[in-house]
């Protein structure tokens, strides 16, 4: 325990240096996800037909095949056409695309489960579409996909070690790294897999307080209606 | 042409295929055995389970897998060593043991506690009330969620990759580093044999949720 | 051997939550006999049959069943000999109604399949059920719920049944067909302990009447006199506040 203690204190430095880049890659993809799943639920809940299929295509490819496969697509493929993307921008957009596909499910579920009366409501008061949609919609929806969002949060934040495979130097590389050079893969891992943790309950614990700062009085957050 | 590729390739692809669905089963079953064995514990055994069960499922849910497969096969494979498939089966499988005890605590928690008053009322002993009443219950409505647990670990399969198990993505890499080329189709095609996999599991269950429904029990809208 | 109570409830008491609900309650129930306890809600009824059968161990007291005290050690045994009764009939979803009341028979007393078959096949076509064999719990009206809820109890061969508000949770158009079953059971010489405001069956088929109140028994006595001359002020209040709902509804 002892030894263990002390070869944290030699590496912990290190490692911690990858932090950044895991962060980093997080909220890059992060934030493209959401933009993208912004359109990807406006085209499944009310664009036209062929948009809807289109989304729909999208959201079902992405998550029905494994996010390595994509990002090798992604990083290794599309050089063919000439698309060539750094380990860093390859991984941030294969975890953003993926993510975008979760994320789009959880709004339009939060969306469908608001009362349809909701958007009559506002359109009767003259409000238009987007309107209701930006004002109406979205602040309610939002509300009700907190807990999900937060769910999904964490598994693209864990999600990101997948860069270690096209050699990104982030938190899982480094380990990896100190492994190689220690011979202590054991310590190495398990020093990253409690980094993780960590890192995995500060965003629980904050979108928690999130969730409950955010909360409208009287209404359960329950994520839907019992039907 | 890349047709001709293809189908040269094909057999290699179905075999890492064939790897990744031995995975896929082991690491459900290890995850089934063990997940459910914690639930009964955590439900219905002293509070220092409850507390592990809690703790085992936090640890496990807040580590990639990847580092997890590393962890076990570098790490622990230092001082016991095993094979990347076993190394695979087991870090992946106790991952899946943290989401199906939360999937089946979830469940035996909304068995109805006056069917299990009303079993003891009869003489079933505790074991008994859990077997015979709030098991069958349970697992019944465990399918929905356990499909959800299924495509997620069909797609974690392929991180295996990672720590050398020949599996789709990785005899993926081989032909892609052979070939030289054809690497959009290659990973497209594997992208698809996942896909339809994926579909084919899951249309399975849906047809085992369906088959196992109970007459006239509405029941609760599957969460997707 | 007839003279011993078949049940015999000394010196009850339950505390819940810091309250106490039952404050020190006794009485006897004979072979044969069928009593109604009646009394304002909250006053530890349901609490006391849960008692009988330690569903919830009472906190003091005994409960001594055939001459055998009721304790945690083999209770799965003694349960099997108290027909217990839900308001909420608590029928097992999963199971069809033969398979309600096969499964306890096979389980607790180790029937065969044949047997436990035979005496399911009885019991339902006492409760008038022989027909719903196949159905589900969720197929069933309340009425048929309960009754099939009987059912599952009988087939134990009880030593006698405890009836929790059996028709409470009933719509009043289908308390009918439960009361009916119950009557008939009482007139059949099976031991009941009810607790229901249910008058039809109390004047019909009770023997005898507990009135309840504050965790105590204020009186008991046969509903002949019970419910014409109560020897309590607080009785007679219950029972005139109990005939005024029954007028309105």
């Amino acid at each position: 325990m002892t030894d263990f203690i002390e070869f944290g204190r030699t590496w912990m430095p290190f490692l911690l240096e990858g932090v950044g880049v895991t962060v980093g890659l997080w909220a890059v993809a992060m934030v493209l996800g959401f933009c993208l799943a912004l359109v990807l639920v406006w085209a499944r809940v009310y664009a036209s037909k062929p948009l809807y299929l289109l989304a729909t295509l999208y959201v079902e490819v992405f998550r029905g095949t494994p996010m390595l496969v994509q990002l090798f697509f992604i990083y290794l493929g599309l050089p063919e056409i000439g698309i060539v993307l750094d380990p860093f921008t390859a991984a941030a957009v294969a975890i953003g695309l993926n993510s975008a596909a979760y994320q789009a499910e959880y709004f339009r579920g939060a969306i469908q489960s608001l009362p349809s009366g909701q958007m009559i409501a506002a359109r009767a008061m003259g409000m238009s579409r987007f309107q209701a949609l930006r004002d109406i919609i979205l602040p309610q929806a939002g509300r009700r996909v907190i807990p999900q969002w937060s769910n999904e949060a964490i598994v693209e934040l864990k999600y990101t070690s997948i860069a270690y495979a096209i050699g990104l130097t982030e938190l899982t590389s480094r380990a990896e790294q100190v492994g190689y050079q220690t011979f202590q893969f054991l310590e190495a891992f398990t020093l990253v897999a409690i980094i993780y943790l960590v890192l995995t309950g500060i965003v629980a614990q904050t979108l928690d307080f999130v969730e409950k700062r955010t909360r409208v009085p009287g209404l359960t957050n329950s994520g839907g209606k019992m039907s | 042409m890349v047709f001709d590729t293809l189908v040269a390739e094909f057999p290699f692809l179905l075999r890492g295929l064939w790897i990744g669905l031995q995975l896929l089963a082991a690491l459900l079953t290890l995850g089934f055995v063990l997940g459910l064995t914690l639930s009964v514990m955590s439900v219905y055994g002293h509070w220092t389970l409850r507390l592990f069960t809690l703790l085992f499922e936090r640890v496990f849910r807040g580590i990639p897998e990847i580092v997890l497969l590393l962890l076990f096969f570098y790490g622990i494979g230092e001082l016991i060593p095993m094979s990347p498939f076993i190394a695979a089966v087991i870090a992946l499988g106790l991952r899946s043991t943290a989401y199906q005890a939360q999937i089946f605590r979830g469940a035996m928690q909304s068995v109805d506690d006056g069917e299990v008053m009303a079993a003891r009322a009869l003489g079933l002993s505790r074991l008994a009330t859990i077997r015979h009443i709030v098991l069958p219950q349970a697992l019944r409505r465990s399918i929905g969620p356990w499909t959800n647990e299924y495509s997620s670990e069909l797609k974690a399969t392929s991180l295996a990759y990672v720590i050398g198990v020949v599996e789709l993505t990785r005899q993926a890499s081989y032909i892609v580093s052979n070939l030289q080329g054809n690497t959009l189709t290659v990973f497209a095609v594997v992208a698809a044999m996942y896909f339809v996999v994926n579909r084919l599991g899951n249309a399975g269950l849906y047809a085992l949720e369906r088959k196992m429904a109970i007459p006239g029990f509405e029941g609760r809208g599957r969460e997707t | 051997m007839s003279d011993t109570p078949i049940l015999s409830v000394r010196n009850i008491r339950k505390t819940y939550g810091g309250i106490e609900v039952l404050k020190g309650v006794s009485f006897d129930l004979e072979r044969g006999q069928s009593k109604i306890v009646i009394g304002p809600s909250g006053t530890g009824k349901s609490t006391l049959l849960r008692c009988i059968n330690l569903l919830s161990p009472p906190d003091d007291g005994s409960v001594i069943l055939d001459g055998v005290t009721v304790e945690q050690k083999g209770i799965n045994q003694l349960r099997a000999q108290i027909g217990f009764v839900f308001q909420e009939f608590n029928l097992f979803t999963h199971l069809c109604v033969l398979d309600n009341v096969r499964l306890a028979q096979r389980n607790v007393l180790g029937r065969s399949r044949h047997e436990a078959t035979r005496r399911a096949m009885e019991e339902l076509e006492r409760v008038g059920l022989a027909d719903k064999l196949d159905a589900y719990p969720a197929e069933l009206s309340g009425g048929q719920k309960q009754r099939a809820s009987i059912a599952r109890a009988l087939a134990m061969d009880p030593k006698l049944i405890l009836f929790d508000e059996p028709t409470s949770a009933l719509d009043p158009e289908l308390t009918g067909e439960v009361v009916q079953v119950m009557k008939e059971l009482a007139n059949a010489g099976m031991t009941m302990l009810v607790v229901s405001h249910e008058m039809g069956f109390a004047k019909a088929a009770a023997d005898e009447v507990i009135f309840m109140e504050g965790g105590v028994i204020v009186e008991q006595g046969p509903p002949s006199t019970l419910f014409t001359q109560p020897e309590h002020a607080r009785t007679s209040q219950f029972l005139q506040m109990l005939t005024h709902e029954h007028h309105e509804t």
